[in-house]
């Protein structure tokens, strides 16, 4: 019996992504974070319709900020086998590592996004106006 | 002419009487007087006479006897006169008056004094008669320039009729067309009395028509109003479910938000939060059913506040049609009211000329009748006027001729 995983997927505008479950604190309400905690424009796009967010912890800054998308889809257990790492070229193509792989769910690879990474390489440029 | 006292001349006697006896004497002298009293000359011979009275009776006898013999010759030679101076005077006026000339003065060769009577009066007719023939003539020559003057006017007067009887016949037959006319103009007033009438009729059906369809009008104002208040309370009340749907919406929102941080933590906390998760993970489509739920609410909220608004939009629509139909109705009726008005006094002006013209049409046949009656006595005035015209030339001729006849009398 192998390994398994659980997986936290979600989508932004129209693609979906997924993330180790791990690496979100809790899921909140947008309107319920203040605004200066909120991550609207991200490497993974502008979400639509700005209501959820997914609260990441930053361990150099040591607070939360919530990550907005536009849908949680749910918890999905997969086998370890399906979560893929990046290869080496992939990697070496994608710089900061924000995309750590793919997981395979119902034969379609889906993005694994590392939100951590996300967040910071975020807050690392400038905020755009909104 | 033969005197009845003239005594018979006398005669020789024819033989020798017998002589009268005595006794026969009285006799002798009765029958001398009856002989006298008839006019003859008395026979008797006073000498014959035996007595003397007797005789002397006879003498006497015969002295009156030759005395009024004397009277009676001078009794006739002065009646002879006296015709001879008659017949003088007859002849010479009848000279005069057969010769006209009244100019002169009446001579008559008559000198007894019994005549001067007879010559005065015939010398004062003869007077009198001058002055009637001057009178005459005088009166002739008025009475000729009178019956001119007469006859003058009796053909101007003849004219006169004829011109006017010529204008009263075109007068007659104007008044004969008048007639016709007012007869027509009579029918084309009851015509258009009877269309004023049946106009009426319509423009009431009309007004009663306007006024139920200003009736429906207000009905549907009201009718809109109702529906106005209906769709406020309906938009309350949708207004309110939704706000239902939105706390329930903000429920389910919050279950969800809630089942996937459950599932979050059952997840992160591995075997051990399994069934956790798959209770989160229950719950998380519920609330998605809830949420799914008040979505189709919201949209069907969405859709009834569209076709509400689309209803106030109607109905707003419909009170203000409403309103405009009641304003133009309002018109309309003010419309009619004034039509109406105008059509009752058309008509009532049309029945007025109606009557006036039959009025007027009886009036004109009275006046033709009149016209006609006008123009026969016209005719027989004019047929007076031209025998006065006749008479009046024949009285001038008379007066000519009168004229003429005095011009034979001298009198001057």
């Amino acid at each position: 019996m192998s390994e398994t995983s659980d997986i936290l997927l979600f989508q932004v505008g129209l693609r979906i992504f997924a993330t180790r479950v791990r690496d979100a604190v809790r899921i909140g309400s947008v309107r319920d974070v203040p605004a200066d905690s909120i991550i609207l424009d991200s490497s993974l796009g502008r979400p639509h319709s700005r209501e959820r967010g997914i609260v990441v912890a930053t361990p150099d800054e040591q607070q939360e900020r919530t990550l907005v998308i536009d849908e949680v889809l749910g918890v999905r257990t997969v086998h370890e086998d399906e979560l893929r790492p990046l290869p080496p070229f992939a990697a070496a193509c994608l710089p900061g590592g924000a995309v750590t792989g793919f997981v395979l769910l119902d034969e379609a690879p889906m993005p694994l996004v590392d939100l951590p990474t996300v967040v910071r390489q975020r807050l690392a440029r400038p905020t755009p106006r909104i | 002419m033969r005197n009845p006292l003239d005594l018979p001349k006398k005669k020789p006697a024819r033989g020798r009487r017998a002589a009268p006896t005595a006794k026969d004497e009285p006799g002798r002298l009765v029958e001398a007087l009856r002989a006298m009293e008839a006019g003859r000359a008395p026979a008797l011979e006073p000498s014959e006479m035996s007595e003397p009275g007797l005789r002397a009776v006879a003498e006497a006898l015969l002295d009156v006897s030759g005395s009024v013999r004397r009277r009676l010759a001078d009794a006739d030679r002065r009646v002879q006169a006296v015709t001879d101076g008659v017949d003088e005077a007859i002849e010479a006026m009848v000279r005069l008056v057969i010769q006209g000339d009244l100019s002169g003065e009446l001579r008559l060769g008559v000198s007894d004094a019994a005549l001067t009577p007879l010559v005065a009066g015939v010398a004062q007719v003869m007077e009198t008669l001058k002055k009637f023939v001057q009178e005459i003539r005088e009166a002739a020559l008025q009475l000729s320039t009178s019956s001119a003057e007469v006859l003058a006017a009796a053909t101007q007067n003849e004219s006169s009729t004829s011109a006017q009887a010529s204008a009263i016949h075109e007068t007659t037959a104007t008044m004969e067309e008048l007639k016709g006319a007012s007869h027509q103009i009579a029918e084309n007033a009851q015509m258009v009395a009877s269309i004023a009438e049946q106009t009426l009729a319509g423009a009431r059906q009309g007004e009663g028509a306007i006024k139920l369809f200003m009736g429906s009008m207000e009905k549907v104002r009201h009718n809109a109003i109702e529906v106005d208040d209906a769709i406020a309370k309906l938009s309350k009340r949708v207004e309110r479910i939704g706000t239902v749907v939105d706390v329930i919406d903000e429920i389910a929102d919050r279950s969800d938000l809630l089942a996937l941080n459950a599932a979050l933590e059952g997840a992160k906390a591995g075997e051990a939060g399994r069934g956790f998760s798959i209770v989160a993970a229950e719950m998380r489509r519920l609330a998605e059913n809830v949420m799914e739920s008040t979505k189709e609410i919201k949209n069907l909220i969405t859709e009834i506040r569209e076709a509400t608004h689309a209803a106030k939009e109607a109905s707003d629509g419909n009170k203000r049609e409403a309103a405009e139909g009641e304003k133009i109705g309002g018109t309309a009726i003010t419309s009619v009211s004034g039509i109406l008005s105008g059509i009752q006094e058309t008509s009532d002006a049309a029945r007025v000329i109606h009557l006036a013209t039959q009025q007027q049409r009886t009036a004109t046949e009275q006046v033709v009748q009149s016209m006609s009656e006008i123009e026969e006595v016209t005719r027989q005035a004019q047929t007076g006027s031209k025998q006065a015209t006749g008479a009046a030339a024949e009285l001038t001729r008379l007066a000519e001729r009168l004229a003429e006849l005095v011009k034979r009398f001298r009198v001057e």
